[in-house]
């Protein structure tokens, strides 16, 4: 049994990280705080006290979700519709009682294929802002996480933050998942999708699918074809080919890849019906 | 329904207290967190228990790390194999039908995943844990037998507890070939996990060679026998405690290892011990629903009415030793037809054995039953119901006896209009919900023995005009405290709040088995008894007694209500207990009673429960995503003792049905034998949003011939019916039929 | 290294020593503190029953380590009545048949009692439901929950409307 240090500050938390080997804590969702953890057996740093770590707000070139902020957070936190997909998406990361302890940050250095906050993230084009006691670094997030469970994370660095840029607040959004229970699952399937239109033209578009493939993925080859082209019946432009050769879904206990792969294109062509209808002239 | 009983004696009246809708006795405790289940007893000195489960499926442990849990500075001690004292019962023998062959570190075999092969004792929880981690378990690993595919095949020599593994009635053969319409359904069903949200646990303390224990048990002095029979301690010395079990299901009716351990543990270290299992530890030696694979053959002719039966089961058990889902049985007292055959084979796997789980038997096979009726109507071209109802069985199908009393017509009625059933089209993917979903309705029926177990009460009428009844009873959450206490109170002709009721210990009298569906009966029946065999005492004193008005009204008799006792032929003669006693020179008089049933009607009737129950579902047409919209069951079940409360028990059991159809699977890697989904986040029961409409109907029955209060169960009923009723539902709203539960999302794909 | 912590448990200051960093909010409550009315399901976040309030808002003390909750406010089970009077929640369980074996049902209630200051799902049978799908209920006696949940919200609705 370790240590345990609650710093005030980041330079304190970076001095920490620098000097020992530690597991760092924040919401302790994922981290299986139950005693039998064997990673709980060194020093533990709590981060959840560093002075602005939870703070989610705007500055001259995006907005800053703080590491330590937790989904009830963003839930409360008042944002643009660009991020509606990430709020839909912290309401659906477990219980409430997940959501008012989890924080982001957390879920994405976890690295879960099914990391429910992956997918909205990504379409919303965020970076990963690392701390380390030499500097900081950003990382865009579809760098960051390089296999399930693993990510570009070096010993002596932590996540203090997740950036959007100013220019992919832009839009509306929609997440949305499947799972085999009605509440409180784990993802089946998983998409999230920002819609810019401008002048009844798809002026910028981002899709992205979790829990078909080692980790979430953007749909880059879809969008380029999407970009530009009129509103107007925009979900039946889906091309499934273009989304089935992006994605690598497995069969597991949970649901065949052949369903996976059908699952992905229905939710994308509703979450893209969803967000048509609403900028539709009534 | 007649309100004094001719049996066990006329003078009391049943129904004052019993009938009425009380909320919970326990509420308040329950409510406030004051009830203490098992784990929450912290007695002086003690130390906790953590047992390393087994990471292999067959094979045996060939190292464990001892020293390095024992360096830990907060380990006390270390049980493996090695270390561990003698039992004076072999724990791989079975001394009584409820017994298990159970897992108590006899040697290094590893049988199945999650088996315990030590035990670390430790000041504290977290110390343990460490402990357990520090073993780092080497093993020589054999390969894994998992599946039908895999294991090995045999006949078994029962299914269930006893149960016949065959039957056969008329020429299955012949009625089949010459039936009009031949169907044919496969139905397979996964292992499940009883996940009770109280994880299994104990607190065990030695003094001397006494014993006591808090552990949740469903069959208090059948387990202290058992538990004083391991120790070699007669079972007067082991004092059993279980007054609060937090869901129990059978999994907490038969003993197993952990428990040993633990109480073997307390002996070592002269201390208390607690040992609570973690979840993950509950996919393992704490018993499950075995797996099945069921095949039915329905015969009808061109009225629909069915010729011949089959209904044929394999189910998985240990490899070492016997519980088998007896599904095929489920055929056997449903609907008429001239020829029924059940038929029962099993299959050793690698896993724990399976045990009794909520409707044993009962559900697995009613949830495959259903399902070939239903294809059966089908074939017929015939309403489901009208199907049911044309071969409505009015005599019990195998034995040919008459029901003790059977109102399913009724239940089909009530919950069929209740549900709107008559708007159904006959055809499947006829419906849409507002929102494009498509929409399926479904129904089966429920049906339920009404066992009856040996229990004793004692009833205790004092002169402050309360009452002390006692009997062993476990409340897992049925409601015994409160639906006993209410037929106690009739017993003894008091208000129920003029009820002491002492129930939960080995220090009452033995109230048999919880479980079964069979407690309120056997139980209320030894204390409405006991009641009123000590009623029958004051009444003996008043009526001999020339200075009560009761004098010499024993032959015309005596009725006994709200505390006093009063001439039948004379309502204005009576005199109250506490006077009746106060002239005696008594603080109190006390009887003894016993349930039971009059052998005479168990040799001529066939007693069940029934029930209906119809089901709504809404699919995505795209996604397959399944939401059970309703569900509504009517049920009959002889005499209600606590409306409020039984329907609780139903709508509980009917959303097992629900679990059952769509959620629940025990899935092992075929290859490891591990569990795969050993939590509550892969191992999917229902939550609250599962349930939207959940709703219990119930039709008055009065069943003169089950015990004599009339009273039958509704336990494991409510799963029953349910199931099937939602797979029937999906084929109405998909066309597609079901071959295995649970019903997977990307089964309805292809 | 004894580390020791002060916080808040039901209006109590209390000063804890902690022996073991690994010793989550739940250990701390049933073991260290005697407060054994707050449940061990799952150890895992997975089945609600150790619900508890921390600072007001509703969490899995199974998750929380005890060493980061220093200097905050824990509400638990045990916090809830006013003397005999029982928390209104409470009360509508006992009176829907809100439970059966008792055992998920004080992390059921912290968990209506967070739902309902969230003020998020009003009268909302749907959102109610959704809202306490953290909290399983083996038993199931969801219908009873959900019907509790919703009376104890119109009974604070109008005694909020009424106090205005």
């Amino acid at each position: 049994m370790g240590a345990y240090l609650q710093p005030d500050t980041l330079d304190e938390a970076l001095g920490i990280l620098a000097r020992e080997p530690v597991t760092i804590a924040a919401g302790c969702t994922d981290l299986f705080a139950a005693t039998e953890s064997q990673s709980l057996n060194g020093t533990v740093l709590d981060v959840t006290r560093i002075e602005g770590l939870r703070r989610i707000a705007k500055d001259a070139t995006g907005w800053r979700i703080g590491a330590a902020s937790t989904w009830s957070d963003v839930i409360a936190a008042d944002l643009p519709p660009a991020f509606d997909m990430l709020k839909q998406a912290a309401r659906e990361v477990g219980s409430v009682q997940i959501q008012n302890a989890g924080t982001v940050a957390g879920n994405i250095c976890n690295a879960s294929p099914a990391a429910d906050g992956v997918p909205p993230l990504l379409s919303l084009d965020a970076h990963v802002e690392i701390g380390a006691k030499g500097g900081p670094r950003e990382v865009p997030l579809a760098e960051f996480l390089t296999a399930p469970r693993a990510t570009v994370l070096m010993p002596g660095e932590m996540v203090t933050a997740i950036r959007i840029p100013d220019v992919s607040d832009k839009g509306e959004s929609r997440f949305s998942k499947l799972g085999a229970r009605k509440y409180l699952v784990i993802s089946i399937v998983m998409v999230a999708a920002r819609l810019h239109v401008q002048d009844g033209f798809v002026r910028d578009i981002a899709l992205s699918v979790g829990a078909c493939g080692p980790v979430a993925t953007r749909l880059a080859a879809l969008e380029e074809a999407l970009r530009g082209t009129p509103l107007a019946g925009l979900p039946d432009r889906l091309q499934p080919d273009l989304i089935a050769s992006a994605l690598t879904p497995i069969t597991d206990m949970r649901a065949s890849d052949e369903y996976r792969r059908e699952a992905a294109v229905h939710l994308l062509r509703r979450v893209l019906d969803d967000l048509t209808l609403m900028r539709s002239p009534v | 329904m007649p309100d004094t009983l001719q049996t066990p004696a006329g003078h009391v009246r049943l129904g004052s207290n019993s009938g009425q809708p009380m909320t919970r006795r326990d509420g308040i405790a329950k409510v406030t967190g004051t009830a203490t289940y098992a784990a929450d007893n912290r007695p002086d000195r003690l130390a906790h228990a953590v047992f390393a489960s087994a990471g292999i499926a067959r094979g045996r442990v060939v190292s464990l790390n001892v020293e390095a849990a024992k360096s830990h500075p907060e380990v006390i001690e270390v049980i493996t194999p090695d270390n561990r004292p003698a039992l004076h019962l072999d724990p791989d023998g079975k001394s009584h039908p409820f017994s298990w062959r159970i897992e108590a570190l006899q040697d290094n075999t590893v049988r199945y995943a999650g088996q315990p092969i030590a035990l670390v004792v430790a000041e504290t929880l977290e110390a343990a844990t460490e402990g357990a981690r520090l073993l780092a378990p080497e093993y020589d690993t054999d390969p894994a037998r998992i599946g039908f595919e895999n294991g090995e095949a045999y006949d078994p020599p029962a299914v269930g507890i006893g149960g016949n593994p065959s039957f056969s009635k008329g020429d299955f053969d012949t009625g089949f070939s010459n039936s009009e319409h031949r169907i044919g359904a496969s139905v397979d069903t996964p292992a499940q996990y009883h996940n009770a949200m109280e994880p299994h646990a104990i607190v065990a303390e030695w003094s001397g060679d006494h014993l006591t224990i808090d552990t949740p048990n469903q069959a208090i002095h059948l387990a202290r026998g058992a538990f004083a029979g391991y120790f070699g301690i007669p079972p007067e010395n082991v004092t059993l405690r279980s007054p609060f079990i937090g869901g129990g299901f059978g999994s907490k009716a038969i003993l197993v290892g952990p428990q040993i351990l633990a109480i073997m543990a307390a002996r070592m270290v002269d201390r208390p011990v607690k040992l609570v299992l973690r979840r993950d530890q509950m996919f393992g030696p704490v018993q499950h629903r075995g797996a099945t694979r069921q095949k039915l053959r329905i015969g009808t002719d061109g009225n629909g009415l069915i010729k011949a039966l089959e209904h044929e089961a394999t189910a998985s058990t240990s490899s070492f030793d016997d519980f088998i889902e007896g599904a095929g049985n489920a055929s056997l007292n449903m609907y008429a037809s001239p020829a029924i055959v059940a038929r029962h084979s099993a299959v050793r796997v690698d896993t724990g054995t399976p045990g009794p789980m909520r409707a044993p038997g009962e559900a697995s096979g009613s949830a495959a039953l259903e399902i070939a009726i239903d294809k059966a109507a089908e074939a017929v071209g015939m309403d489901p119901l009208e199907f049911r109802l044309r071969n409505y069985a009015e005599t019990d199908p195998a034995s040919g006896k008459p029901f003790s009393a059977k109102s399913l017509r009724e239940c089909y009625e009530l919950a069929a209009q209740k549900f709107g059933w008559s708007d159904r089209p006959l055809a499947p993917g006829q419906m849409r919900d507002e929102n494009g979903m498509l929409v399926g309705w479904g129904m089966g029926s429920a049906l339920f023995p009404a066992p009856m177990f040996a229990a004793q009460a004692r009833a205790t009428l004092r002169r402050d005009g309360t009452a002390l009844v006692e009997t062993s009873g476990a409340d897992m959450g049925q409601g015994a405290w409160t639906a006993l206490a209410q037929i106690a109170a009739d017993g003894v002709g008091l208000p129920v709040d003029r009820i002491e009721f002492m129930s939960g210990t080995t220090d009452q009298p033995d109230a048999g088995v919880a479980g079964g569906s069979g407690h309120t009966a056997s139980a209320g029946g030894a204390l409405f008894e006991a009641g009123s065999n000590a009623v029958q005492k004051l009444a003996d004193l008043a009526t001999a007694d020339p200075e009560s008005p009761l004098f010499g009204a024993g032959n015309t008799g005596v009725e006994a209500r709200e505390g006093r006792l009063f001439r039948a032929d004379d309502e204005s003669r009576s005199e109250s207990y506490a006077d009746i006693l106060e002239r005696a020179g008594l603080e109190r008089i006390d009887a003894m009673g016993s349930g039971g049933r009059d052998p005479a009607n168990t040799e001529a009737r066939a007693m069940f429960s029934h029930g209906a129950v119809f089901a709504e579902v809404k699919i995505d047409p795209d996604l397959f995503q399944i939401r059970v919209s309703r569900l509504i069951g009517a049920f009959a079940a002889g005499r209600i003792i606590n409306p409020h409360l039984a329907k609780s028990q139903l709508t509980g059991g009917m959303i097992w049905g629900i679990g059952f159809a769509l959620h629940e699977e025990g899935i092992h890697d075929l290859r490891s034998g591990r569990p795969l989904n050993a939590d509550l986040a892969g191992y999917h029961v229902p939550v609250n949003a599962d349930a939207p409409h959940v709703e219990a109907l119930l039709v008055d029955e009065d069943d003169p011939y089950v015990n004599a209060l009339g009273i039958k169960g509704v336990g494991e009923i409510g799963i029953t019916g349910s199931v099937g009723a939602i797979a029937n539902a999906v084929w109405h709203a998909t066309g597609k039929r079901i071959s295995s539960y649970p019903i997977h999302i990307d089964a309805l794909l292809s | 290294m004894t580390l020791s912590i002060s916080l808040s448990v039901n209006g109590e200051s209390l000063n804890v020593p902690l022996e073991d960093t690994r010793t989550t909010l739940l250990d701390l409550l049933r073991e260290h503190i005697g407060l054994t009315g707050t449940k061990k399901g799952c150890d895992r976040g997975q089945c609600g029953a150790c619900t508890v309030l921390l600072d007001g808002k509703r969490i899995n003390a199974c998750l929380t380590l005890a060493a980061s909750v220093d200097g905050t406010d824990v509400t638990t089970i045990e916090g809830l009545a006013q003397g005999d009077t029982l928390h209104p929640v409470q009360a509508a369980f006992i009176e829907h048949d809100g439970f059966q074996c008792g055992y998920c049902t004080t992390g059921q209630i912290m968990s209506a009692v967070g739902l309902l200051s969230e003020g998020d799902a009003g009268a909302d049978p749907e959102r109610i439901r959704e809202g306490m799908s953290g909290n399983i209920c083996r038993c199931a006696a969801y219908p009873g929950i959900t019907a509790a949940v919703l009376d104890a919200e119109r009974r604070q609705s109008e005694s909020e409307g009424t106090s205005v």
